[in-house]
């Protein structure tokens, strides 16, 4: 059992620290929607009650798309793009997909290669691509969640406000949509760009999204 | 463990639209609260039209008025009863529009209560002109 957690710490340790947060999301956003109730004249409701709102959805949902969306990207342009001196980066001159023999597919499966790697056809195309793709999918269904709850949300408040409901068609367009939508890519991108560019000149010793602390700055793709 | 989360968070968002809990049951139940309004406040019954209110509405209408709520509604001419034509419930709000009438609602431990009423659109988005409504 201790080596089962030692060897898994990463995933649970984040696993947990997510339901932490996402619990005191739950309890703040709560006594938030609850002031909001208040102070528009309403009954307050209980946090079984907030937490099957679509306001409680929408504040999960587009942080989450826009998590996927980061990673998406970070998984899918890395195979094209590099970062000179970047350990987040592939070297400079291993552009593109790679030949089957660095990726071990096909003929060059090994022993202990997954089954998909070994085989040929959709098979190995779709487990080439399988990391992208399944990130990918999270984020379209995330961000249909947000646009979904979000306009559920938008016209909880249109009506608190003696105002006409939109449909969820005319909600795509509301500057409230893309506000929720472009506030969260921003600070996602921007922490993709910081950590492409930071890890070039700053370390962290032990940790494998950084460099060895001895390496020189221009030493591109490889990890400590 | 995180993608089953996603999926639940995604179900009740998609649920949420309508309200998370039975949105025919609720808009009926908004619908026939505005309906007895009209009718309480047509018929010139006060205390029942007024039992109807939200807490804000029925008090801005006594500030307003200066007498009970009982005594003021009636003077507030609200339109007759008339068939519903739309509904929309969204979390703890709702609308019916009837042939002759807006009325807005949201809930309450008794139920749903009418938060404004006789509203007319104002167009480019703005807010109803309501003869009821709160502070």
């Amino acid at each position: 059992m201790r080596r089962f957690l030692r060897q898994n710490s990463l995933g649970l340790v984040f696993g947990v620290l997510f339901l932490l947060a996402l619990v005191g999301q739950a309890f703040a956003g709560h006594a938030d929607y609850n002031d909001q109730l208040r102070s528009d004249g309403l009954a307050e409701v209980s946090l079984g009650r907030y937490l099957t709102s679509a306001s409680f959805a929408v504040d999960v949902a587009e942080n989450w798309q826009s998590e996927y969306l980061q990673f998406f990207l970070f998984v899918t342009l890395t195979v094209w793009l590099v970062q000179r001196g970047s350990p987040e980066s592939k070297p400079l001159d291993a552009v593109g997909r790679e030949p089957d023999a660095d990726q071990h597919v096909g003929e060059h499966a090994r022993a202990d290669s997954p089954a998909w790697a070994r085989a040929r056809g959709w098979r190995l195309g779709v487990y080439s691509n399988s990391l992208g793709l399944v990130m990918g999918l999270i984020f379209l269904l995330s961000w249909l969640v947000q646009s979904v709850a979000g306009a559920a949300a938008y016209n909880e408040e249109q009506l608190r406000r003696l105002q006409d409901p939109v449909p969820w068609g005319a909600y795509l367009l509301e500057a409230d949509f893309w506000n929720r939508t472009l506030q969260n890519w921003q600070s996602e991108l921007l922490a993709v760009a910081s950590m492409a560019i930071l890890s070039i000149y700053l370390r962290q010793r032990g940790s494998p999204e950084s460099k060895p602390v001895g390496s020189a700055h221009d030493t591109t793709g490889v990890e400590g | 463990m995180t993608r089953r989360l996603l999926l639940a968070v995604a179900a009740c968002g998609l649920a949420a639209t309508a309200g998370c809990a039975h949105p025919d049951e609720r808009g009926d139940a908004a619908a026939a609260v505005a309906r007895q309004l009209a009718e309480a406040a047509t018929a010139g019954d006060g205390a029942t039209a007024c039992a109807l209110l939200a807490p804000d509405t029925r008090a801005e209408l006594e500030s307003s008025a200066g007498t009970p709520c009982a005594a003021a509604i009636g003077a507030e001419d609200l339109p007759a009863p008339a068939a519903v034509t739309a509904v929309d419930v969204y979390g703890e709000s709702a609308r019916v529009v009837t042939a002759t009438d807006t009325v807005f609602l949201g809930t309450f431990p008794g139920g749903w209560r009418v938060v404004a009423a006789g509203c007319t659109g104002r167009g480019d988005g703005r807010p109803y002109d309501c003869a009821l409504q709160g502070g």
